[in-house]
């Protein structure tokens, strides 16, 4: 398989130019795997700096993928604010029971300090090691909850619900409290010289309406995105799971450079829809198809996707559809990446021409 | 049916379809006050109300948000009228084992299936989540369920639903009790591999495949009886 003649830093930056490049970009979304790259268990990915920096050095140098993500799991920050989470030894954390229950508690509820609380400082620890070592030659990013995600994780999904159509105010009171986390985390994360990667994965139209989208969570994502940009981060991504088909645009207009786009979702409708405002990446089936599937699968969905969006007009990433299970076969994830090289830059046109 | 009931179930259905609690606590008192039948107005009034919600659901009109509050109105209707349900009016609901499987705390499609489920006039024994792959099982045998469903958000629960799978072999009730999944990582392909009865993409449809797969139980059961 042809070998990477670049790296992320200078594809990207050829790709940007117009100029010629060795391949498309690829960045499956590699979180708890890194355990496995190192040997160690997933847990302690959550415990030491040092560690998760490690195991995030590791996974990128075994893979070669264009852009790395600091991330352990979406419990992190609200487990900072006093959600119970639970940590098993070697799977990725759930989350046990919200900060907050009852509207009477809401008033207890304070944003995160990211020097102190919960596992943020080992998150912000991995994201300078990581930084440090390989941050000259691919861009390093730390995952930070969109607010009205982190809000549903600290009342609750039905509390959150209840709120929005009986209690409206309320919900905002606790989704504003959340983009004030979220911002701070931001700050420390920008202040390290990374970059923050947003994920909002309840603000999906396979959980709240298109309607309640935009009026609880987009204008809080749109705030948090323009401080960053303001802070001088020019590329903002921003992962929503499951169907978004309805909120693309209000996606694109949180300033967000990137959209991540679901295998809920379709490629090439989301192309048509906001492609001209957004750089675009996904949309492997992390469960079906790299986790389950064989190498051949793998590549024959990494086509699909390629041939849908390679041309979008603000670019195009080859990415999984969504973080991807911790025991993925680094088999699939080499068959990836490898799509990724045959399909070259420009991408080969007989592989525009296949049909899968 | 008289005029009067039937508008009283009308204004039921729509109570629970327009995420009306009050209302819905409101009509379900005048239906007892005024003698009407208890279980028919659960039937054509609250169920039926979820059931349209449940449409708007799958027509993406309607959210998770927008089900849960549907189910309050539901729920607090019932707890009106459930005393007043005469105990020969319904016939033998069928019964349904649910839960979380075990390493995964994820239950709003749980919990929104079990809505579904309690409007389609299932009892629902309800494990909650995190639930260990014999405890199914366990339950299951001890209600004499007909349906076990296993949900879950996790990739790294998906061998767990198996184990559900195989310990219902290992104690001989595979052939009584058939088993349903779901959840954002599983597929119908996963189901089948497994050996599953049965895979629903979203809560509705769980519904759906549940009524389905008990009337098949029943049906083999009949056959049963008759031969």
């Amino acid at each position: 398989m042809a070998r990477d003649l670049m790296t992320p830093v200078e594809r990207a930056k050829a790709l940007r130019e117009g100029r010629p490049a060795d391949r498309i970009r690829c960045v499956p979304s590699i979180s708890n795997t890194a355990a496995r790259v190192i040997g160690v268990r997933v847990s302690e990915l959550r415990s030491s700096g040092e560690t998760l920096a490690r195991a995030t050095i590791a996974t990128y140098r075994r893979f070669g993928f264009d852009s790395v993500r600091v991330f352990t799991d979406l419990y992190v920050q609200p487990e900072a604010m006093g959600s119970k989470v639970r940590v098993p030894l070697d799977e990725t954390a759930h989350m046990e029971a919200p900060a907050v229950s009852r509207e009477e508690e809401v008033e207890t509820l304070v944003p995160h300090n990211p020097y102190t609380d919960g596992p943020l400082p080992v998150l912000l620890e991995a994201t300078k090691r990581t930084l440090d070592a390989i941050g000259h030659e691919v861009p390093v990013t730390c995952g930070v909850e969109g607010p009205f995600t982190l809000a549903s994780l600290l009342v609750g999904a039905d509390n959150i619900s209840r709120w929005m159509l009986r209690k409206p105010e309320l919900a905002h009171r606790v989704i504003g409290l959340a983009y004030e986390a979220s911002r701070q985390l931001a700050d420390a994360v920008i202040d390290l010289g990374s970059a923050p990667n947003i994920t909002c994965a309840m603000s999906s139209s396979t959980v709240i309406s298109p309607r309640h989208f935009r009026e609880f969570s987009q204008p809080y994502l749109k705030r948090l995105i323009e401080h960053v940009k303001g802070r001088g981060v020019a590329a903002v991504g921003l992962h929503i799971c499951g169907k978004t088909a309805g909120i693309w645009r209000g996606m694109a207009d949180t300033g967000a450079s990137c959209l991540s786009i679901d295998n809920m979702a379709h490629l090439d409708e989301a192309k048509a829809e906001v492609g001209d405002r957004v750089c675009l990446m996904g949309n492997i089936p992390p469960s079906e198809v790299l986790l389950q599937g064989a190498p051949a699968e793998v590549r024959a969905a990494a086509f699909k996707c390629i041939r849908e969006a390679w041309d979008s007009p603000c670019g195009f990433i080859l990415a999984s559809g969504c973080s991807l299970a911790t025991e993925t076969p680094f088999a699939n994830i080499d068959a990836m990446m490898d799509a990724a090289r045959e399909a070259g830059w420009p991408v080969r046109p007989d592989i525009l021409a296949t049909e899968a | 049916m008289s005029e009067e009931s039937e508008a009283l179930f009308r204004g039921l259905s729509d109570a629970v379809v327009n995420l009306e609690e009050e209302k819905a606590v409101e009509l379900a008192a005048e239906v007892v006050k005024k003698n009407i039948d208890a279980y028919e107005a659960v039937d054509k009034g609250l169920a039926h109300g979820m059931d349209r919600a449940g449409r708007l659901f799958e027509e993406d009109e309607y959210f998770v948000p927008e089900l849960l509050i549907a189910a309050d109105a539901m729920y607090a209707g019932l707890d009106v009228l459930r005393p007043h349900i005469k105990a020969d009016a319904a016939s033998e609901p069928g019964k349904i084992v649910l839960g979380v499987v075990e390493g995964d705390t994820h239950d709003i499609g749980k919990n929104l299936v079990k809505i579904i489920l309690e409007a389609k006039g299932f009892t629902v024994f309800d494990l909650g989540r995190d639930v260990p792959p014999g405890d199914f099982v366990k339950k299951a045998r001890e209600v004499g369920a007909d349906i076990i469903g296993l949900s879950t958000l996790m990739t790294t629960t998906m061998p767990g639903m198996a184990e559900v799978v195989e310990n219902l072999r290992a104690a001989g009730l595979r052939d009584r009790i058939k088993v349903m999944i779901g959840g954002a990582p599983i597929s119908s392909a996963f189901a089948r591999r497994i050996g599953a009865d049965g895979y629903s993409a979203n809560a509705v449809e769980a519904g759906e495949l549940a009524a389905r797969l008990l009337a098949e139980t029943r049906a083999a059961g009949a056959r049963a009886v008759a031969v």
